[in-house]
């Protein structure tokens, strides 16, 4: 197996179709009015709420921007918008700043300087608002964290993967920019760098140390069952590079997973209750 | 026996754990088959109660022909005069946690036969040795639509079963499957080898409908004895077809392409001495 960009190339429009029918099937089986999505205006929530809304229809999709002081950027709320625009559905702002500032003030241990822990904070926060207007409006939670972010658990546990389904989530972060530009995400909102949004001129880029497009092709070499040492090789990357994001990947399990616990009864939750998904 | 038959394809969509929803879906299938003049409908590997049941299947698997479902379907095949092969997961009468993935085979006067699947998916999204044990016998029935053979799904992947069941005499093959969208390519491909390789008609009913994360998408075909598909389902949605099938086409392809006589036999000792020492 090759790892070069053409080995990370999809039929887009097998893609947009399956998707799509994934979606609706769910949404359905359900019996939910639609989806809500958190809209941070990147690409990876432009296209989900783009695909839900070329589903499920304009009307049954509702984005939700929950920008905060120390993020606020003015070119994502517009970016929001022109997604909401072009796809037809409605979009609202949900202002967490005071809801954040009465945490701070609320947590005896809260520590400004620790980046992470208040990252965190700010992500969960975003989760617990969605999921109210999913519960008023008996819409679900779509997510729209990508395969690239979940492999190597570049993102807050039960923050933003917190989510009723997440149809992104098995396409790496560039197929997700390719996904993006065929169904008519614009480009600028397609090809613009992520991030979290967690701290102010936070880029995931940057805090990874690596390029989306050479990640992407270490996870689908991990993915594939390919050593640490050929991916390396083919790449022209230091192993040490590519053994740092297989570690990252491994060290992440717990994040993707039910919470673990002792087994102890006949069948237990998390590992041998295995159950349909949709049984409604 | 007839010397052409109508089959219908009967490509459904399936609500997990729900047999009298099926059921009913099947029942409705039938009669419109019967309509259109079908000897034989076909329904998908697992069509009683959806693919993706996981442990529900110790709850839903009943004994064949004793079960409830098998009943209800021979007492619907009696009424409507055709024969009926759908998917079902099978419990032992002998051992409650042996079940079976099996293709049943009713006939207008009532119970025929059954298959057991043979080759258990149990790698990427597939479990089925979790919950099944292997079945162990490749018959052929001699009925008034042909003789038939039947396979499920991932048994077309190993042709020595499809080998088995057309030197048993099979004219049809019947290939029952719940095939997710990123298998297509590999069974357009399979059901077409399998025809040809052994001069046989193939008649391939898969699923459709989105179990999960899985997406099944249907495709169903009878691929002639040339490897010609005659009949071809819908992609993606639920579609019945009736196709037609004339076994005095069988006799003109094998004199064309005579690979059943011109089969080593010899092979077959070697095959196995290599497959034991993989």
């Amino acid at each position: 197996m090759r790892l070069t960009s053409d080995a990370l190339k999809l039929d887009m429009p097998s893609v947009e179709a399956r998707i799509k029918r994934f979606i609706q099937n769910y949404v359905k089986k359900c019996g939910a009015n639609g989806v809500v999505l958190g809209m941070s205006g990147g690409v990876d929530s432009s296209t989900a709420a783009a695909i839900t809304a070329l589903a499920l229809g304009g009307d049954a999709v509702l984005g939700i921007m929950l920008p905060e002081e120390e993020t606020y950027s003015d070119m994502d709320t517009k970016h929001a918008q022109l997604v909401a625009k072009k796809f037809g559905f409605q979009l609202e702002t949900v202002d967490m700043s005071p809801i954040l500032r009465s945490c701070y003030h609320s947590l005896p241990v809260y520590d400004a300087a620790d980046k992470l822990s208040k990252g965190n904070l700010k992500a969960r926060t975003r989760m617990v608002c969605l999921y109210y207007y999913a519960n008023r409006l008996n819409k679900l939670v779509c997510g729209s964290s990508d395969k690239s972010e979940t492999m190597i658990g570049y993102f807050t546990k039960w923050g933003d993967a917190a989510a009723d389904i997440s149809p992104l989530m098995d396409l790496y972060k560039t197929q997700v920019r390719q996904l993006a530009l065929h169904i008519g995400v614009p480009k600028e909102i397609a090809t613009k760098p992520s991030t979290p949004a967690l701290w102010p001129n936070q880029l995931a880029e940057e805090e990874l140390g690596i390029k989306y497009e050479t990640l992407d092709l270490i996870l689908f070499g991990l993915e594939h069952f390919m050593a640490t040492e050929e991916i390396a090789e083919q790449l022209n990357l230091p192993v040490k590079l590519v053994a740092g994001v297989k570690k990252r990947w491994l060290a992440s399990e717990h994040k993707r997973r039910q919470p673990l616990t002792a087994k102890i009864g006949y069948r237990t939750v998390g590992s041998d209750f295995r159950l349909p998904y949709t049984l409604r | 026996m007839l010397k052409s038959i109508n089959v219908a394809l009967a490509q459904i969509s399936c609500k997990v754990g729900d047999r009298e929803h099926n059921l009913n879906v099947m029942k409705r299938n039938i009669r419109q088959a019967r309509d259109r003049d079908a000897n034989l409908i076909v329904f998908p590997e697992l069509a009683l109660t959806g693919y993706t049941c996981r442990d529900l299947l110790y709850e839903l698997a009943e004994p064949v022909p004793e079960g409830p479902s098998t009943h209800c379907l021979e007492q619907v095949a009696k009424k409507e005069d055709i024969h009926v092969i759908f998917g079902m997961p099978e419990r032992s009468e002998k051992a409650r946690a042996a079940l079976y993935n099996t293709a049943v085979l009713l006939g207008p006067k009532g119970f025929i036969g059954k298959y057991r699947k043979t080759h258990l998916p149990t790698h990427s999204a597939f479990e089925e040795k979790r919950y099944f044990r292997l079945g162990y016998q490749a018959p052929v029935f001699e009925t008034d639509v042909g003789r038939l053979g039947m396979i499920v799904c991932y048994d077309v992947f190993f042709p020595e079963i499809t080998r088995l069941l057309r030197l048993k005499g099979s004219q049809l093959i019947v290939c029952i499957s719940a095939s997710p969208a990123v298998r297509r390519e590999f069974f357009e491909v399979l059901t077409v080898a399998r025809a040809i390789e052994n001069t046989v008609y193939l008649a391939y009913v898969n699923l459709v409908g989105v179990e999960d994360g899985l997406q099944f998408w249907g495709g169903s075909r009878i691929v002639a004895p040339n490897g010609k598909i005659v009949s071809q389902a819908k992609h993606d949605e639920e579609d019945l077809v009736v196709g037609r099938i004339d076994y005095t086409d069988l006799e003109k392809t094998e004199t064309f392409v005579p690979t059943l006589r011109d089969l080593r036999p010899e092979l077959f000792s070697l095959l196995k001495e290599q497959a034991e020492n993989l």
